[in-house]
């Protein structure tokens, strides 16, 4: 049983990561790409993260399994900042698409 | 004489401490000796570095952030993995200018930092209260949902907005 759901968790991790890849070659512009960057890797982190700390035996070693989650979060949304922030310095403008324009 | 501030402190940090040692060697007893230098420190650093104070930090707001910001981080990955597999025709970006209602620094930069994982949005300048935000589909109601976000990090710090 704990281990089909591990089995689930480390696949739809995958596929976030994947689908988060997947943005980062498609997406036209840098703020597009950090979206489709911090959002979808953050999920696949934590579902893999979750598969397998509901694999691991003592409480102690998936409890520091959980704990990198928000470590690699805090990392994640402030470097998306800092690319954004300086991106913005750069005076790049947003991409927009042909409806819009 | 020690204040009550400072008692509370050296107990609440101390106690957070001595649980991350507890996580970080995976519950083993054999570097206890090691574990008390190593939590002694780093609660000598943490008090030197960000003096005990009082605040109204609530703990019953931070649980609802919590909940608030993994829910919506479930949905904003959901959305940008679904906008991803269709390509750039899906997008419809623009840029947004939010007016933070919150008044201290540190919410603030939480705030900045959180969005870039919400749905549609990314932090992109903090400048006082103004926050400029890149927002991948303009027909989201982007703006509701920072409220709402904003609404749960005052409650957390104790302001009222």
């Amino acid at each position: 049983m704990i281990e089909l759901a591990a089995t689930i968790l480390l696949c739809v991790g995958g596929f976030f990561y994947f689908a988060g890849t997947l943005g980062l070659l498609r997406f036209p512009d840098v703020y597009s790409r950090l979206h489709s960057l911090a959002k979808a890797d953050n999920l696949g982190l934590g579902c893999i993260l979750l598969g397998l700390a509901i694999q691991e035996e003592s409480l102690a070693a998936a409890l520091k399994l959980v704990l990198i989650w928000p470590l690699a979060l805090t990392a994640s949304a402030a470097v998306s900042y800092a690319i954004a922030r300086h991106a913005d310095a750069l005076a790049i403008k947003p991409w927009r698409s042909r409806e819009q324009k | 004489m020690m204040s009550s501030l400072m008692i509370t402190a050296i107990l609440r940090r101390g106690t957070l401490l001595l649980l991350l040692w507890w996580i970080l060697t995976e519950g083993s007893r054999d570097g206890w000796v090691m574990g008390i230098f190593a939590v002694s420190g780093a609660l000598w650093l943490s008090l030197r570095l960000v003096a005990p104070e009082a605040t109204r930090f609530s703990l019953t707001g931070m649980g609802a952030f919590l909940g608030f910001f993994v829910c919506n981080s479930v949905r904003g990955g959901v959305q940008v993995a679904l906008i991803a597999l269709q390509g750039r025709r899906a997008l419809q970006p623009g840029t947004l200018e939010v007016q933070l209602l919150l008044s201290s620094a540190a919410p603030r930069i939480l705030m900045a930092g959180v969005l870039g994982l919400m749905p549609g949005t990314v932090s992109v300048r903090l400048d006082g209260r103004m926050l400029l935000l890149h927002v991948i589909d303009e027909r989201m109601p982007i703006a509701a949902e920072v409220r709402a976000l904003e609404t749960r990090i005052a409650r957390m710090f104790g302001e009222s907005l």
